[in-house]
């Protein structure tokens, strides 16, 4: 590392703004994933750099992430995108020969080559959704309910795709978001929809859960991350859902795009990279005097939309699902056991 | 160490007995060959007879009748000493009757390879056949270890004596090292064993006639493989850098000049070394300690060296955390790494595996070495870690296995009891153990004490609190026997992390990973 940075400094990176391109990218296209919004921006920083060696690349990228990731509350989906992406360009640039090019070619040619497989990877992981949806609708039975929660688009997308087939007919309960969280519009918006395909939905609040799983046939989630041993990390209150029902023998699945796996290997709930406030111990004195933190959460609330707080809010905050209530996770792959996460991780980064 | 004990053994009751009633020098093995010396032993012969077809099919038979034939050549071959003989005492019909039998038992599962480690060497070598025939004669009066029977057919050596002419100084020295636990781990007999390979290699010289490729492996490294496991089983790691060195081996050039191919050779082991133990401890040392945190508990059974070097390099890195040691007979490990953890400014809590339970209530994270990953998942290490895993389990608590994908291994456990290793009775009672043991003589059963007469006559005046002759009592018995088993099988279920040099996987992803070594070794070459 050393033998090759003294050229260049961090300082001498042009000054590309990555997290506001990303938060753009993210905001233009409401189909769009972190990890893929991630990818997209980091290729947008390179096509705007005048890199022109391998090593300034990747030192470049590096940088990117690193900034990226501090500046984004929840960096655990996203870092799923740039890791993917660095590892994939660390495999390229270190094999120029199996882009067909011959090491007398000039770098510009492997950087156009980059810039053009990066979008080529950002349509192919929009299409992967319909690709998961159309792998999954085959686990919903005729007469089925189904248990979802949270605003999770492939989930939506899949329920949808069932729907969309005449000879299915199934029910949905669907575990409401708390008003305040930030996906709880997107959860509004696939009952909504749902509901306008005739589809039965009961929406039911996270106290409810264990009341309604008599009912219940099979449960379908959606995940933020798909870690190493196969677990998931995901809205909180997703892992309780995933006790119950592996306490009530319903199948647990979950659906989510390969590139949503993540180098990480969480042993408990409290084994995250990132710093969660959900358990806030307080006594009387404390809770009177909060008026200095309520206004700086207010703004919180209020910049939702522009995710401008670096900390990560209670209703934001997510959970750990351990790989052994996992009955199934449907990916655009194919459907995995949760320890096949591992070696798909391996696959990718051997 | 247990030389002097095997010597003090040698008269133990069983053989002397024999002596006794001997009347010719011959075993009165009942055999075909032989001509019988006296009329009960033509009785043994013909209960054997009997016996035989209904017990034995004709295969196994001939197998037998081979074993024999074979201890009876090395047997002629050492005609000095009277060694003390295998075979039943022909003085009671009935008895001799009783004994034959089990002793063609105790032969068929001597030739067959059933459940054995892999490839025992089939020449029998003096020294052997001395120990088996004094085995036979402890074995004469009962079945030992239960279900674990099968595991004393592993020869145990604690001396240099008998050792083949080939095998090299360095490999004899390692030997003993093994037999007496100074090496002891499987990363560290492994290395040592590669270091002592490059001994061996170094001083080889490739005979007129043949080619290095051809002949190191054959003739002059399985010796000296032969010599170690007859010290003490191979261990997997061992297996496998086995594996790879006469892989290496087979692939030189026969054109390369020896010299160079010597220095090729070793300058691999030193790679290999390097690669697959020093580099990946600093891997997966790198990758445990992050997941080490600030007022953690941790909870170790017995010692392993990547544990320590993991908790040592945590505690330098100013993190502040516990350590609680779960330690066990037989080796009492666990009192070593508490020591050295002790030393190192980290307060550490000393448990046996009595109180373990105790102990997994006050602990958060319980960190394990490994002796060999299978490729189930499961993990080989020693006795008494399945307690303790299964015991954090329950408790919920995150079990994290540290182990370089060396010792990974395509082969599957399902239990304990199959592939095991059982350390000698002598090692399980200690020294101290015994002496306590010793004013309860009195107590003993008649039976026994007439059983031991003759070698309590005469070794009671002189050496009455011995504490040899406290193992003599449990080797006379009938009804009691010792049994110390190694090492055990962990359940995949009960582990939730393995660290390798690759990184964190699960331990189903353990094949994957063995494979991906294999490969990576492959395409090294």
């Amino acid at each position: 590392m050393d033998l090759r940075t003294p050229t260049t400094e961090k300082t001498s990176f042009p000054a590309f703004d990555i997290v506001s391109t990303y938060r753009t990218i993210l905001a233009s296209d409401p189909d769009l994933t972190m990890p893929v919004a991630a990818i997209e921006a980091l290729v947008e920083a390179i096509a705007n750099s005048t890199v022109n060696t391998v090593a300034e690349t990747l030192d470049l990228l590096t940088y990117h992430t690193e900034i990226l990731k501090s500046s984004i509350p929840n960096p655990i989906s996203l870092s799923a995108g740039t890791d993917l992406f660095q590892r994939y360009l660390v495999t390229t640039l270190n094999r120029p020969a199996s882009l067909n090019l011959g090491p007398e070619d000039d770098f510009r040619a492997i950087r156009n080559h980059l810039l053009s497989n990066g979008r080529l990877f950002v349509e192919r992981a929009k299409a992967s959704r319909e690709k998961i949806a159309s792998f999954g609708k085959h686990f919903i039975r005729d007469g089925a309910t189904v248990l979802t929660n949270g605003g999770s688009r492939v989930v939506g997308a899949l329920l949808r795709r069932a729907a969309d087939s005449s000879t299915m007919r199934f029910k949905v309960i669907y575990v409401t978001s708390p008003e305040d969280c930030s996906d709880a519009q997107g959860g509004n918006k696939i009952v909504a929809d749902l509901r306008a395909h005739n589809v039965p939905v009961a929406t039911i609040p996270d106290s409810a859960v264990a009341y309604s799983l008599g009912k219940v046939d099979m449960v379908i989630v959606g995940a933020e991350g798909v870690v190493e041993n196969g677990g998931i990390i995901s809205r909180l209150g997703t892992y309780q859902m995933g006790l119950l029902a592996k306490s009530k023998g319903k199948p647990f699945y979950v659906v989510a795009e390969s590139h949503k796996f993540v180098r990480l290997y969480p042993l408990s709930q409290f084994d995250l990279p990132i710093d969660q406030k959900v358990l806030d111990f307080k006594v009387a004195e404390d809770v009177k005097k909060p008026n200095a933190e309520k206004l700086t959460e207010d703004e919180g609330v209020a910049d939702l939309n522009t995710f401008t707080t670096t900390h990560l809010r209670a209703a934001d905050a997510v959970d750990f699902t351990p790989p052994d209530l996992i009955s199934g996770i449907i990916t655009e792959s194919g459907v995995l056991t949760p320890s096949a996460v591992s070696e798909e991780l391996i696959k990718i980064w051997f | 160490m247990s030389e002097p004990t095997g010597g003090e053994t040698a008269p133990s009751p069983a053989p002397i007995v024999n002596d006794s009633t001997t009347t010719s020098g011959t075993p009165a093995q009942p055999e075909t060959a032989a001509p019988p010396p006296a009329p009960p032993s033509k009785d043994a012969k013909t209960t054997e007879a009997a016996a035989g077809p209904t017990k034995l099919s004709a295969a196994e038979l001939k197998k037998q009748k081979q074993a024999e034939k074979q201890a009876r050549r090395a047997q002629a071959k050492s005609s000095g000493p009277p060694a003390p003989q295998k075979g039943p005492s022909n003085k009671e019909g009935a008895k001799s009757q009783k004994e034959s039998k089990q002793s063609s038992k105790d032969d068929k599962s001597k030739s067959l390879p059933m459940r054995r480690r892999n490839s025992q060497p089939s020449v029998v070598t003096l020294k052997e056949t001395k120990k088996e025939s004094r085995k036979e004669s402890k074995k004469d009066s009962r079945q030992p270890g239960l279900f674990f029977g099968h595991l004393y057919n592993q020869p145990r050596q604690h001396s240099i004596v008998g050792a083949t002419k080939e095998v090299h100084p360095a490999i004899l020295a390692l030997g003993l090292q093994y037999s007496s636990y100074i090496v002891c781990g499987s990363t560290a007999r492994m290395v040592a064993m590669l270091l002592a390979f490059k001994a061996v290699i170094d001083s080889y010289q490739t005979p007129v006639g043949t080619s290095l490729a051809r002949h190191l492996t054959s003739h002059h490294l399985s010796p000296q493989i032969d010599y170690l496991r007859s010290c003490r089983p191979l261990s997997i790691s061992m297996g496998n850098a086995i594996r790879w060195l006469k892989d290496i081996i087979i692939k030189i050039d026969p054109s390369t000049p020896e010299a160079e191919a010597k220095r090729d050779l070793i300058s691999e082991i030193d790679d290999f070394i390097r690669d697959r133990v020093t580099a990946a401890d600093k891997l997966i040392i790198d990758h445990a300690v992050k997941k080490i945190e600030n007022g953690d508990v941790i909870l170790t059974y017995a010692s392993s060296s990547i544990v320590e070097k993991t908790l040592v390099h945590t505690h330098k890195a100013g993190i502040k955390f516990s350590v609680i040691v779960v330690d066990s007979k037989p080796l009492f490990e666990g009192k070593q790494l508490a020591r050295k953890l002790a030393h190192h400014g980290i307060p550490v809590k000393y448990f046996l595996v009595t109180g373990a339970t105790h102990a997994v209530k006050q602990a958060n994270k319980v960190f394990l070495g490994a002796h060999a990953m299978m490729s189930n998942g499961r993990l080989y290490s020693r006795v008494g870690t399945a307690i303790i895993s299964m015991l954090a389990h329950a408790q919920s608590l995150p079990v994290i296995v540290l182990c370089e994908s060396v010792k990974f291994t395509e082969r599957v456990a399902l239990d304990s009891i199959v592939g095991n290793e059982v350390a000698p009775s002598e090692e399980v009672l200690s020294e101290g153990e015994r002496q306590e043991l010793l004013p309860l003589k009195p107590h003993l059963p008649a039976g026994l004490l007439t059983k031991l007469g003759e070698s309590t006559d005469k070794a009671g005046v002189e050496k009455a609190n011995s504490s040899g002759e406290v193992l003599k009592w449990i080797e006379a018995s009938d009804n009691l026997q010792m049994l110390q088993v190694l090492y055990d099988v962990t359940p995949a279920e009960y582990i939730n992390m393995v660290i390798t040099e690759y990184g964190s996987l699960p331990p189903s992803s353990v094949p994957v990973v063995h494979r991906l070594s294999m490969d990576k070794q492959e395409t090294r070459k």
